[in-house]
């Protein structure tokens, strides 16, 4: 005992209670690693893994990390291991730990034994004020890994002894049917209780106390960062993999594979034919596609960029250089921040209501460019006042002090030093505009699945005239399709069943795709322009 | 300090005994900081005679910060081709009185400003004052180096740029008007002011932040120097900066002073004795105490509450 209480200066080599802490660590990241796989159904919980069935493979996992973590923290109480432990774990891994007993208890007692309301209730809080007791009174390596380790061990004893197995199902009760099946629930408790005893082993392994609880929660926060990251991943994999066959259908590569264009009066062949990004739908295609739709987005988020960051920089220069600092900015803020968070298909009403009768009482591109306009304008005030507020006032002053009026240093100083925050508002804004459903439906939608010869061609619809309005431009006016609009009428309503689409779950999945290339396409863009104007701003 | 040196500073400098009175010359309650003398101002003490022309003369200058006095009555006038040096504790007002030179001080929305300021004989507080022409004429170099992101090159042409005296513009260059050879020209003689051509001269498309803190400096120096001042008021521009770099900016505002008119607030009295042919002292309270030849301020000063300061037994 006389050494668990001193921690040493300088550490020796790594001791052998210290490795296994460490394996307990790195399996707990395994484990939660094949939970979320399980999760993600890249693995099954009944394929075997080396001749045992998945569950049981978790569940004998769980047990002997438990087990583990539990006798580590028991060797550190009796003193055969050196470590530095506070008198207690702490209120809120205590807190923690009763609310997770007093869950355990209750579903035991209410599901598995089957007592009624008085039974599961007294056994909740009984499991409960155990959990607090043995977390918050005995010293910290047995208060934070005993109730760890025991849920764990619990829950892989569960597993192994097929209380919850493959084939299990919890139906609520409820009337609609709602239920937990096995796939789900299993590696949810599975990860879980890994995160659980990975806390704990992390702060083994560093000798509890101050140490060993920076280690723990390192830990903790570096596997959600992880699994953040691999859920984005998984995403897009997900996407990518359901998208590519439809995306890829009829591709063909070669000269004269192409159809025909005609450019500057020379008419030739492309060398390359993508059905799916070349055509619309139409009964004679051999391929269909989403070409409308695609030039729609693309028109629709350049219009609304267009329109809004203009003003939305004019409005934001205005308030963060111009104006005094008091109510009216205030208001201006407020109502800014307002609009940010108003929901999409209110502008979409406002559309419909405001823009849609005053631009030729009909559906049309450009009535969607100007509420998606809208949309995006909030953002592009808000980061563009903040990006220029971030500009230091020593410039301002210097710019000052050499005579420089003040929209000179605006226009040479402050603005180029912003840029680089306003693109990223931008950036922001496009990726959520160019998503947009609802105001598309209420603004510009026109027929579901158009035909290629419906696609929008902005800039070859401009026509020249002698008589006012002298420029006028049809393709603006007309009602057209985009992406994600396409994708809810594809999905929701079954539309596009009628027509010759033919495998519609793959055509599905491929405009997905082809929503996502394109806005991150937009994000590629977007990020390109901040990185170049960031470098001019900074040394190397 | 001795009961006889006490009283023969009494006699030499009418020191006020009794705490928090008010002198009677001003009328004003005096502010002093804990250690320091009592003492009325006296109006010879900020008397400085020199031959030439004044390039700035300041009277009755009162700066109000809301409802903080921050400069009480100053008067003085700043000779021409000189070295002025502004001296005084923290919060005495010596910066403030420095920004009032170039109408600085209308940046801040808080600060009122009452008296004369004139510059060749010109009030420069009066309707219809052109303040980018009298920025032009009175360029500033601040404490911390503060170079505008963009290469060294640009920091320096900026102002005669944007003043519309240099013109490399696109269209400037489409019409075969571009200036870019008096841009190089430029770029060259105000680094060489500022002594800092020889290390910059390879990389003068280079970020200005890419540079040392002394070397930024110096650039702001230069590129203050680049609109042809007059007058260069510096507040404390060696502050921030090691020694060497220190001494580098010493040696150059010495050689400003043959073509330019420079002001310096320093918190370095060393550095004040060094450089400068006058020396200005203000003390807590926003007043100017007293005003001469450095020689004599440093070695022979006339209040016994600048004496207490240099000596430092305060401030």
């Amino acid at each position: 005992m006389a050494g668990a209480t001193e921690s040493t200066l300088v550490s020796e080599d790594t001791t052998e209670t210290e490795a296994v802490a460490a394996g307990a660590v790195g399996l707990a990241a395994v484990l939660f690693a094949l939970s979320l796989a399980a999760m993600f159904e890249l693995v099954t919980i009944t394929d075997p893994v080396a001749g045992v069935p998945m569950v049981a493979l978790l569940g004998g996992l769980l047990v002997l990390l438990g087990l583990a973590v539990i006798g580590f923290g028991v060797g550190s109480r009796l003193g055969y291991v050196a470590t530095n432990p506070r008198p207690t774990a702490g209120l809120v891994a205590s807190a923690a730990f009763a609310l997770i007993w007093f869950v355990v208890g209750g579903l035991v007692a209410s599901q598995t034994l089957g007592l009624g309301t008085a039974g599961w209730v007294v056994a909740s809080l009984v499991t409960g004020g155990v959990g607090f007791a043995v977390s918050a009174l005995p010293r910290e390596d047995i208060g934070s890994t005993l109730p760890a380790g025991a849920l764990a061990a619990f829950a892989g004893l569960v597993f192994l002894t097929g209380v919850i197995g493959p084939s299990w199902v919890w139906d609520l009760g409820w009337e609609q049917q709602a239920s937990f099946n096995a796939e789900f629930t299993i590696p949810v408790l599975t990860g879980f209780c890994s995160l659980l005893v990975g806390w704990a082993a992390a702060k083994a392994y560093g000798g509890f106390g101050a140490r060993g609880r920076h280690i723990g929660a390192y830990v903790l926060v570096y596997l959600n960062a992880l699994s953040i990251i691999a859920v984005l991943f998984l995403l897009v994999a997900f996407t990518v993999l359901k998208g590519l066959p439809g995306l890829f259908n009829g591709f063909a590569f070669g000269a004269g594979a192409g159809p025909e264009v005609t450019l500057v009066g020379v008419t030739f062949s492309l060398p390359l034919s993508w059905p799916f990004v070349m055509n619309g739908v139409a009964l004679l295609n051999d391929v269909n596609g989403v070409l409308p739709a695609i030039a729609g987005t693309i028109w629709l988020v350049i219009g609304a960029v267009l329109f809004a960051v203009p003003l939305g920089v004019g409005a934001a220069v205005f308030i963060t250089e111009y104006a005094d600092r008091g109510r009216f900015t205030q208001v201006v803020e407020i109502a800014t921040n307002g609009l940010w968070s108003t929901p999409s298909i209110v502008f979409g009403l406002f559309g419909l209501a405001f823009l849609v009768p005053r631009l030729g009482n009909q559906k049309s591109l450009l009535a969607g460019m100007l509420t998606l306009g809208f949309m995006l304008l909030p953002l592009v005030v808000i980061t563009s006042r903040e990006s220029m507020l971030a500009v230091p006032d020593e410039y301002r002053d210097a710019s000052a002090a050499l005579g420089v009026t003040k929209w000179q240093t605006i226009r040479s100083i402050v603005l180029p030093a912003a840029l680089p925050g306003i693109i990223t508002g931008i950036i922001l804004g496009v990726g959520r505009i160019a998503g947009e459903t609802a105001p598309i439906l209420l603004t510009m939608s026109g027929s579901v699945a158009p035909p290629g010869s419906q696609t929008v061609d902005v800039l070859g619809g401009f026509q020249f005239q002698s008589a006012p309005p002298f420029v006028t431009n049809p393709e603006l006016m007309q009602a057209t399709s985009a992406l994600p609009y396409q994708l809810y009428s594809l999905i929701t309503a079954g539309v596009g069943q009628s027509s010759n689409i033919g495998a519609i779950d793959e055509f599905r999945w491929a405009t997905a795709l082809i929503l996502l290339v394109v806005v991150l396409g937009f994000y590629a863009v977007g990020i390109a322009t901040r990185y170049y104007f960031r470098s001019k701003l900074q040394h190397e | 300090m001795s009961e006889t040196r006490q009283t023969a500073d009494d006699a030499q400098a009418t020191t006020d005994s009794e705490p928090g009175g008010a002198s009677p010359g001003t009328g004003q309650p005096l502010e002093v900081t804990s250690g320091e003398t009592r003492e009325r101002t006296r109006e010879e003490w900020v008397e400085h005679e020199f031959e030439g022309e004044a390039k700035l003369s300041v009277s009755d200058l009162d700066v109000y910060y809301g409802d903080d006095h921050a400069l009480k009555g100053v008067s003085m006038e700043i000779p021409e081709n000189s070295v002025t040096a502004l001296i005084g504790p923290s919060g005495c007002g010596k910066s403030t009185f420095l920004r009032c030179l170039n109408r600085m001080n209308d940046r801040i929305k808080a600060a009122r400003i009452d008296g004369s300021v004139q510059l060749e004989g010109e009030e420069i507080y009066q309707e219809g004052v052109n303040l980018v022409e009298l920025r032009k004429r009175v360029g500033m170099v601040f404490q911390s180096p503060n170079p505008f992101p963009k290469s060294i090159a640009d920091n320096i042409s900026y102002g005669p740029r944007k003043h519309g005296d240099l013109d490399t513009g696109l269209l400037a260059n489409l019409l075969g008007r571009s200036d870019d050879d008096a841009v190089d020209e430029l770029v060259e003689h105000s680094l060489r002011q500022a002594a800092l051509w020889d290390e910059v001269q390879d990389r003068l498309d280079d970020n200005a932040l890419g540079l040392s803190g002394g070397q930024q400096q110096r650039l702001c120096i230069a590129r203050a120097l680049a609109t042809d001042p007059e007058v260069l008021l510096m507040d404390e521009p060696a502050s921030a900066l090691d020694p060497i770099a220190t001494s580098k900016i010493e040696d150059l505002v010495h050689d400003l002073a043959e073509e330019y008119t420079v002001v310096i607030v320093t918190h370095n009295m060393q550095q004040a004795a060094r450089i400068s042919d006058q020396t200005a002292v203000f003390l807590t309270g926003g007043e100017l105490v007293e005003y001469g030849d450095t020689d004599q301020v440093f070695e022979d000063p006339q209040s016994q509450r600048v004496e207490d300061y240099i000596s430092g037994k305060f401030g």
